[in-house]
């Protein structure tokens, strides 16, 4: 079934190539802009977010609007703007797409978002596999300098803003907020625990201001349609706009699709991933990236909004549902993911830097016929303990490995009791 | 201030500190690792995990990362948190080799106390360990990687506290690695720091590897006299050896930290060659043959050529009861002296440093960290007394401005300005900043002569020098300062810079600031040596008396002649010239070499000590051992010792005081406590303001600073206008004798590990003067001097001043062939030596 939905930030996408400034501007594009610089006053730009509801995509859905109000009115100069496109969540793939489809609606959006934190240098921190984006980037942000939407004096107004694309040494670690600004000045990309938040003292103790490639690509069109536009999109009454799904793993036709926030997981597993292929059943996802729990069966109907899913004890996440079906083992797929996320620490606190490998290896043993009845409580036990870390890494990290044990002891049993992976 | 419950127990701590400090003011110490005192807190190891009851915080969080609010209630033996601090200590023992028995941290290790009192006790871990390559850091720590526990501390220590960058962080999750990019001696001269603060054995202090447990040791507070900065240490004797030294925390003087040429430079007190038995020409004798023979010589020459005949030199590395008893021997026998300075110039400035350390200006090292703008002139930290430099390093941190006004090629480890300046335009510098910085009102209100004095500065534009805009900014900034502080070198400035320091200090100071002044002076007793040093005589006009045959014999106490006088020559033809040399020491010096009777004294380890340093604080040493000659030394390194005998082997030498005594013919008191109370009497009876100096047993941890104690004498001095000579060498450069952090010190060089540290020797100079001589950094120079070519090669240096040479006077170098000073070097004695 085609999609039918609304498309807002896909409105441009093409199969084969990214929209040109002059396509992106036949389409609206900019336009939010000059009416932002003639009409807005930064403290409009704040307000216009948060009553559009306008939540980070990144995966942390902090509020975009109020992130700007907390940068106090007398706070020094220069302030900064940062695009968070180090898009390294497993499963997610959407920062990706959205440059490769409309690059210039990330720097419309980033320009605004400037113009709200009073920001005169912005900074694209991109992921370093995403060198064609980055080029991409590079090129189009000299094109809308050329064209004066960028520079000193965009569009012959008072405010003047620079964008630089800053390629990643290349860790997920990186994806973190304080990490990356760490990174920025040249630092291990260790999480740097606020206060102060990087609203007071960002970048070189400046105020600086992060968002996600998609929260600013949905900026311009809040913009130009208005916060009431922009929350009728959502399908719930909590949630507002669009969101982009990275949808993966055990479906007919994976890929990226802009949806309304709200969009039963079902709906999105049928019919806009194709479904499932015959003769697998679903049985688990993650809906949000690797840092989020599985969503087992019961939750088959779900809302995908971030307040529905919080309710049941989940996390939205970066909207990257990756599916499983009743054929593969859970308990391997958690040790991949573990895999990964102990290799990702940065290494700088022991429960996640010693715990994450730790776990790693029970579940491995679990995995391998090696498991003892103990495992489970002490996964359980130390799981618990890893929310104690220094930074949101580690409980993210964990999230599958919880998840596995609340939704599918059973089969962790299995593997013990079977003295091997029930479905090798 | 915020009252807080910790485990039922309440306490009020001032806004701003840390749980885990106001559970220490109830002396409940929670475990940690990566929180220390000077570095912070940082919430890495995660080990300091309490439970928070009541209050803005709940649940299990870590003490050291959350401020005592009011209505906080905590418990640190809360099950969860017990069972957490208890998972977080067998994460860290997951890859730890166990490898305690041959551990030289085992026994003092916070890792072992942890996981002892943790509870962790039984392995659950069934994967294999990480293993680490570890690095060759150099002579004075050993790296042991598998033992880390990533608390970050040591290179939290060496980047951010000390600022030096060649050991860090690298990898990343559980592959972090702490050392070099490759292996090599670590850059900082604060390395043996990192073995204090590592809580396990991945630094260990490398000199003492395999020598014994803590608990082997004998461990007694002692002081550093390595520079004037008196800091504070630990010494570790066994087998009467001394093996190591560590910082000991003062809250005053140095902190937490101390640097390596005081924590390496004792192997002199356990030398191979430290001499142990008394000489008369060169051939051992009892104690107290040596000291008949001293006596009836002495006796001799006094009675034919009158007690005049007999001098006597002290030393700045003298303890004061040892400087106090050759001067009042020296009273009673009407002997000449004592002199204490060999260099009348240093003397005199030191003697007016002393007297303008007025109460009110004088600040310790430690409140040094808390100015916010930082003059120092003619002063090299680094070289001179490294541990100013790491307080300079954290004033700076924490916003404060550091310039240096100093010719030399002066490095330090964080940003400052430099006024590359020749030595006589020192104080033209000094002076045009304060002026600039200083209302002429303000000055005024100081009375006439202060007011003259400030008329007479030239102001910024008159003066037309150099570096104009920037002396201006700088002022401007100083201005706007609150606790400004001069540091002020005496070794290499000019006579009447001292003087004018605190002249200018006096100034700020009626600007409203929280002023200080901060001294460095050029030994580690050099305080109590101006006190006692009198008016009459100097070294030079000695010379000149031996030369005349007026004095006949001379007595050295702890003082190596040729360490620091720049004509051996001389001094060789006036030891000739002596009827009687007699030295006391417990270094084998060149002047010891040459004695005609010689007396080995007690280290200061072995006799303890009071010592004063630059900011007039009078602090104690005790002793750390008994002394003897090491075990291993005279028994071959094996153990019991097969030497029989009476007393302990090697135990003659005894306190430098009690051998002066002894030569004067005096009554030994019958202990130390009465020796000190009468010491102290009398120089009470001399200088009251050691009037009220406790007894040596109460003495404070942070010694005693001492009121005013000279007379200021004349305050807004106009010398050194007059003084000035603006006139520039253009046929040569004037040459500068410096000290290197390692290699000219008389003490540590003795130290083999420190030995392999030091820098090899070099003369610098600035870039235009080499151009002009056509030399390039690297080369081999040679220096004319009157006493025959000194070779070095040379360090071409773009921030220092030109017009300057320096020399270092380093251990390898022989620089006592220069004769004269001052001396300006033509540039035809120097050439270029080809290889």
């Amino acid at each position: 079934m085609p999609n039918n939905y609304p498309q807002v930030l896909f409105q441009n996408r093409k199969p084969d190539r990214i929209t040109t400034l002059e396509e992106y501007q036949q389409s609206g594009g900019y336009r939010a802009l000059a009416d932002v610089l003639r009409n807005y006053s930064y403290k409009d730009v704040q307000e216009a977010l948060v009553e559009a509801i306008l939540l980070g995509r990144g995966g942390a859905a902090f509020p975009a609007g109020r992130k700007l109000m907390t940068i106090a009115d007398d706070a020094p100069f220069p302030r900064y703007v940062v695009c968070n496109a180090d898009e390294m969540e497993p499963g997610t793939f959407k920062d990706r797409v959205l440059i490769h489809a409309d690059p210039h609606m990330i720097i419309e959006g980033m320009i605004i978002d400037g113009y709200g934190a009073k920001a005169e240098k912005g900074v694209i921190f991109i992921r370093p596999e995403y060198e064609s984006a980055a080029k991409i980037l590079e090129r189009e942000i000299k094109i809308a300098k050329e064209a004066g939407f960028l520079g000193k004096n965009i569009m012959g107004t008072d405010y003047s803003l620079d964008i630089v694309v800053h390629r990643s040494a290349g860790r997920y670690i990186c994806g973190e907020v304080t990490a990356q600004l760490n990174a920025l000045m040249g630092r291990r990309p260790n999480p740097k625990q606020p206060p102060p938040y990087p609203t007071e003292k960002g970048l070189w103790d400046r105020p600086t201001v992060l968002q996600n490639v998609e929260t600013l690509a949905n900026i311009p069109h809040i913009i130009r349609n208005g916060p009431e536009w922009y929350k009728s999109l959502a399908k719930t009454e909590t949630g507002a706009g669009t969101k982009i799904f990275c949808v993966s793993g055990r479906v007919n036709k994976p890929g990226c699709v802009e949806l309304p926030i709200g969009v039963r997981l079902s709906e999105i597993i049928e019919l806009h991933a194709g479904g499932m292929p015959a003769g697998s059943e679903y049985k688990a996802c993650l809906p949000g990236g690797a840092s989020t729990r599985y969503l087992s069966k019961e939750f088959y109907d779900i809302e995908m909004d971030f307040e529905p899913l919080r309710q049941v004890g989940h996390r939205l996440g970066t909207g990257a549902i990756m599916v499983f079906d009743h054929k593969t083992c859970l308990v391997g797929a958690t040790l991949n993911l573990t895999e990964f996320f102990a290799r990702e620490s940065c290494g700088w606190c022991t429960p996640c830097r010693e715990g994450l490998p730790y776990i790693r290896d029970l579940l491995a043993r679990l995995e391998a016929g090696d498991g003892r009845e103990e495992l489970i409580p002490m996964l359980q036990q130390m799981s618990k303990h890893l929310w104690s870390s220094y930074c949101a890494f580690a409980p993210g990290a964990v999230s599958p490995v919880e998840s596995l044990i609340t939704y599918f002891e059973d089969e962790v049993r299995d593997h013990i009791s079977q003295k091997q992976c029930p479905f090798k | 201030m915020p009252n807080i419950v910790i485990d039922d127990r309440e306490i009020e701590v001032p806004a701003g500190t840390k749980v885990i400090d106001a559970a220490r003011q109830l002396d409940i110490m929670i475990p940690r690792f990566c929180y220390h005192v000077a570095l912070g807190s940082v919430g890495a190891c995660r080990v300091c995990a309490v439970k928070f009851v009541e209050g803005p915080f709940k649940g299990v969080q870590m003490s050291c990362m959350i401020d005592a609010k009011d209505g906080m209630v905590v418990s640190t033996t809360d099950e969860e948190a017990v069972e957490f601090r208890k998972y977080v200590i067998e994460c860290l023992m997951l890859h730890h080799p166990h490898d305690c028995p041959v551990c030289d941290e085992g026994g003092h290790c916070l890792l072992q106390d942890m996981t002892i009192s943790g509870g962790h006790g039984i392995r659950r871990y069934l994967g294999s360990k990480r293993t680490y390559r570890d690095q060759y850091l150099g002579p004075l720590v050993q790296h042991e990687m598998n033992r880390c526990i990533h608390c970050y501390r040591c290179s939290r220590f060496y980047q951010e506290f000390a600022g030096y960058r060649d050991l860090g962080v690298m990898q990343s999750a559980n592959r972090v690695f702490f050392g070099r990019y490759e292996d090599g001696i670590l850059e900082s001269p604060f390395t043996g720091n990192l073995s204090d603060i590592c809580p396990t054995g991945v630094y260990t202090d490398k000199p003492s590897r395999f020598i014994g447990r803590r608990w082997d040791y004998e461990r007694s507070p002692s002081l550093c006299i390595n520079c004037s900065l008196g800091c504070h240490t630990v010494a570790s004797a066994r087998y009467r050896q001394l093996v190591r030294q560590e910082a000991r925390y003062s809250e005053e003087v140095n902190g937490y930290f101390i640097c390596d040429r005081g924590r390496y430079g004792f192997f002199y007190a356990s030398h191979e060659k430290r001499p142990r038995r008394a000489l008369v020409e060169g051939e051992e004798v009892a104690y107290h043959q040596a000291i008949d023979t001293v006596r009836e010589k002495l006796a001799q020459i006094s009675g034919s050529a009158g007690p005049e005949a007999i001098a006597c030199l002290s030393s700045e590395r003298s303890s004061l009861e040892t400087q106090a008893m050759l001067k009042r021997v020296c009273q009673n026998k009407n002997w000449s002296g004592p002199l204490f300075f060999m260099e009348q110039s240093l003397a005199e400035k030191v003697k007016t440093a002393t007297a303008r350390l007025e109460p009110g200006l004088t600040v310790s090292l430690r409140e040094l960290e808390q100015a916010d703008f930082i003059l120092a002139v003619g002063a090299d930290p680094i070289n001179e007394a490294p541990m100013l430099a790491l307080a300079m390093r954290q004033a700076q941190r924490f916003g404060g401005r550091v310039v240096v006004i100093d010719p030399r090629p002066i490095f330090l480890p964080f940003d400052f300005q430099h006024l590359p300046v020749r030595l006589h335009e020192v104080d033209l510098y000094l002076s045009l900043m304060i002026k600039a910085a200083v209302d002429r009102e303000t000055a005024t209100e100081l009375g006439p002569s202060a007011a003259e004095f400030y008329q007479t500065i030239p102001t910024l534009e008159t003066a037309a020098v150099p570096l104009q805009e920037q002396i201006a900014t700088l002022a401007q900034e100083l201005r706007g300062c609150q606790r400004p502080v001069i540091v002020c070198g005496t070794e290499v400035v000019p006579q009447t810079t001292p003087a004018l320091a605190a002249d200018q200090v006096l100034l700020l100071k009626a600007m409203d600031k929280q002023t200080g002044l901060f001294y460095l002076m050029p030994g580690a007793n050099t305080f109590g040596a101006s006190l006692l040093s009198g008016d009459d005589g100097s070294f030079s006009t000695t010379l000149e008396s031996i030369e005349k045959g007026k004095i006949k014999a001379l007595i050295v106490t702890e003082r190596d002649l040729f360490w620091k006088y720049q004509n051996k020559q001389r001094l060789e033809r006036i030891i000739e010239k002596l009827d009687l040399l007699v030295v006391l020491d417990y270094v084998d010096s060149e002047t010891a070499q040459k004695s005609d009777v010689f007396f080995p004294v007690s280290s200061l380890y072995e006799a303890g000590g009071v010592f004063i340093n630059q900011e007039g604080r009078v602090q104690v040493a005790p002793k750390v051992y008994l002394g003897g000659t090491p075990i291993k030394q005279n028994s071959g390194g094996g153990h019991p010792p097969r030497v029989y005998g009476v007393g302990i082997p090697g135990s003659e030498p005894r306190p430098a005081w009690q051998v002066v005594v002894e030569i004067g013919n005096g009554e030994l008191p019958p202990d130390e406590e009465t020796a000190f109370a009468t010491t102290r009497k009398w120089l009470a009876e001399g200088n009251p303001v050691f009037a009220n100096l406790p007894p040596i047993d109460q003495f404070p941890d942070d010694g005693v600073r001492l009121g005013p104690a000279l007379d200021v004498g004349s305050r807004f001095s106009l010398d050194w206008q007059t003084e000035r000579h603006p006139k520039r060498n253009s046929d040569g450069l004037e040459l500068i004798l410096v000290d290197w952090t390692f290699g000219t010190e008389e003490l540590s060089i003795y130290s083999p590990h420190l030995r392999q540290v030091e820098k090899e020797p070099c003369l610098s100079m600035h870039t235009s003067d080499a151009v002009r001589l056509g030399l390039s950094s690297g080369d081999k120079v040679a220096i004319r001097f009157d006493g025959g070519r000194v070779e070095a090669s040379l360090c071409v240096a773009e921030n220092m001043a030109s017009g300057v040479i320096v020399m270092p006077r380093h251990r390898l170098l022989e620089w006592q062939k220069i004769k004269e000073l001052p001396r300006i070097v033509r540039f035809e004695e120097i050439e270029k030596v080809s290889v």
